[in-house]
């Protein structure tokens, strides 16, 4: 579907100015089926099931009917897969830490269920909705720097037996340590529309909504990172940026990215002969907070997600039909290679040896990030849909 | 169509033809051609006039359209009315065929 890096979470504008100016030019409940138990020896004594510690790497996704899994990145083998209660959600998926506990959104976006990756126990659950109040958080999960607390922003709906009453979204603060069916401790109103959140090291949440910003989550004060849709930012020279915000990643590199598209007017707003149709994005170090807004990555084809390559960070891999390569300091398209299917999401290996595309259908596709040549493939039981496609570094 | 109103362009031709009572004409169109009143996420042009920046195929997109209500016209809403639609077919592209329309509850 087309429409979706197009039309996310913006205003007509896009719909009406940027679409058409572009044609125009051109344990408990737990269930483990440990699928491939592996046979690695080193950290097979402290951590079960032949997991391996000290910064051993494993892309976790989610698929339909409802599963975790853990693909290990050494051997890129389904190394065990742990059924999610309830309807699948939409496969958003937090990482405490150190790397060991999976928080999956479930249950029609609702429920929150905490796995330890290494045998599949939940040891956290969640059911947001209450009384007649339905809860539902779009992607939004984020755990804090210290593994103390999981953060969500709640949209909740009082379903009245006449009426529907939309109530005021809230960042919710929950205790990872509350075990299971426990509710937040703390919650403060946020703007609509936030989709991907994270947590920076200073115990700030940043919010990616219309605008980005950060919130305090001890007191709830929330501050202005960086305005996107937005008056400030010169609407005679810019078309709101429009951000798919759909998937979180990342955590291969500490940071928090978010590409979007936009167009430049060079000359007067809507003349098309004299914009610039491009790619940008926002992208904020989570240790220092610095934040980062750049434009320069012609529109020639779609994206859906893009990360930052460890090793370069002036450069970025984008997925969707193609898996590209881009050098957003001189805009230029460094390589591209053509993917079997639609790929929603992408993400890498703290070394950046390894390029992983997933999300869409039922295949994640293993690259060389210097050639983008295929070098894995793996044959999921299910589609996975939204799902995210996170790396859980096991300490 | 007596209580629905013909909003666009495209909602008006289907009425004139309705009423020109080429019922059969329109069903094989929506069903054959494909349409966005019917369950058929691929039916679009992207940003550039083409195909090739569409989801490829369309049942890689299919749930992405409906996990997420994106397009609830055109595929059940399994976030919140229809959760269960498609709950016996993991893999869309290869199990499509098990997957049927909704209709409204009495």
């Amino acid at each position: 579907m087309m429409k979706k890096p197009m039309f996310s979470k913006l205003t007509g504008a896009i719909r009406n100015t940027a679409l058409t100016a572009v044609i125009g030019a051109g344990a408990l409940l737990t269930g483990c089926a440990a699928t491939q138990p592996g046979s690695n020896q080193q950290g097979a004594e402290s951590l079960p099931n032949g997991m391996k510690g000290d910064g051993h790497e494993y892309m976790l996704t989610v698929t339909r009917p409802n599963q975790l899994h853990v693909i290990d990145t050494e051997t890129d083998q389904v190394l065990r897969s742990c059924d999610v209660p309830g309807t699948f959600g939409n496969g958003s998926i937090a990482i405490s830490p150190d790397g060991r506990t999976a928080y999956v959104l479930t249950g029609m976006y609702e429920n929150i269920y905490g796995f330890d990756i290494t045998n599949c126990e939940i040891t956290f659950s969640t059911h947001q909705s209450y009384d007649n109040v339905q809860v539902k958080s779009f992607i939004s999960m984020a755990v804090s720097a210290d593994g103390k607390e999981l953060y969500t922003v709640q949209n909740p709906v009082r379903k009245h037996s006449d009426r529907f009453e939309t109530m005021q979204p809230r960042l919710a603060v929950f205790d990872t340590s509350g075990g299971l069916k426990t509710q937040p401790v703390r919650t403060f109103p946020v703007d609509r529309r936030i989709t991907k959140i994270a947590a920076m090291d200073n115990g700030e949440v940043v919010l990616g909504g219309g605008d980005l910003k950060a919130i305090n989550p001890e007191n709830g004060e929330t501050r202005l990172i960086t305005a996107l849709q937005n008056w400030d930012r010169a609407p005679d020279k810019w078309v709101p940026p429009d951000a798919f915000a759909m998937h979180t990643m990342g955590e291969h590199v500490g940071e928090f990215i978010m590409p979007y598209f936009t167009i430049r007017w060079n000359g007067e707003p809507g003349d098309e002969s004299k914009a610039d149709f491009l790619w940008g994005h926002v992208r904020i170090d989570l240790k220092t907070g610095d934040v980062e807004m750049i434009e320069t990555v012609p529109f020639e084809f779609i994206v859906f997600n893009w990360v930052t390559d460890p090793n370069d960070k002036n450069v970025v891999y984008g997925s969707f039909n193609q898996l590209s390569k881009h050098n957003f300091k001189t805009g230029e398209t460094l390589g591209i290679h053509a993917l079997d299917h639609t790929y929603y999401n992408i993400n890498m290996t703290t070394d950046g040896k390894k390029v992983y595309v997933a999300g869409a259908g039922n295949t994640v596709s293993i690259h060389n990030p210097e050639t983008l040549e295929r070098i894995g493939y793996l044959k999921m039981p299910g589609d996975m849909s939204t799902s995210d496609l996170r790396l859980a570094v096991l300490k | 169509m007596k209580h629905l109103k013909s909003f666009n362009k495209k909602a008006k031709m289907l009425d004139r033809t309705t009423s020109q009572d080429e019922v059969e004409d329109v069903v094989a169109m929506q069903s054959m051609v494909g349409c966005t009143s019917v369950n058929d996420p691929g039916w679009e042009v992207d940003p550039f006039g083409g195909l090739g920046s569409l989801c490829q195929p369309m049942e890689a997109d299919l749930y992405g359209c409906a996990d997420a209500c994106w397009w609830p016209a055109q595929v059940p809403d399994t976030m919140s009315t229809h959760p269960n639609w498609s709950q016996d077919v993991s893999k869309a592209d290869e199990d499509w065929r098990k997957l049927d329309s909704v209709f409204p509850e009495e």
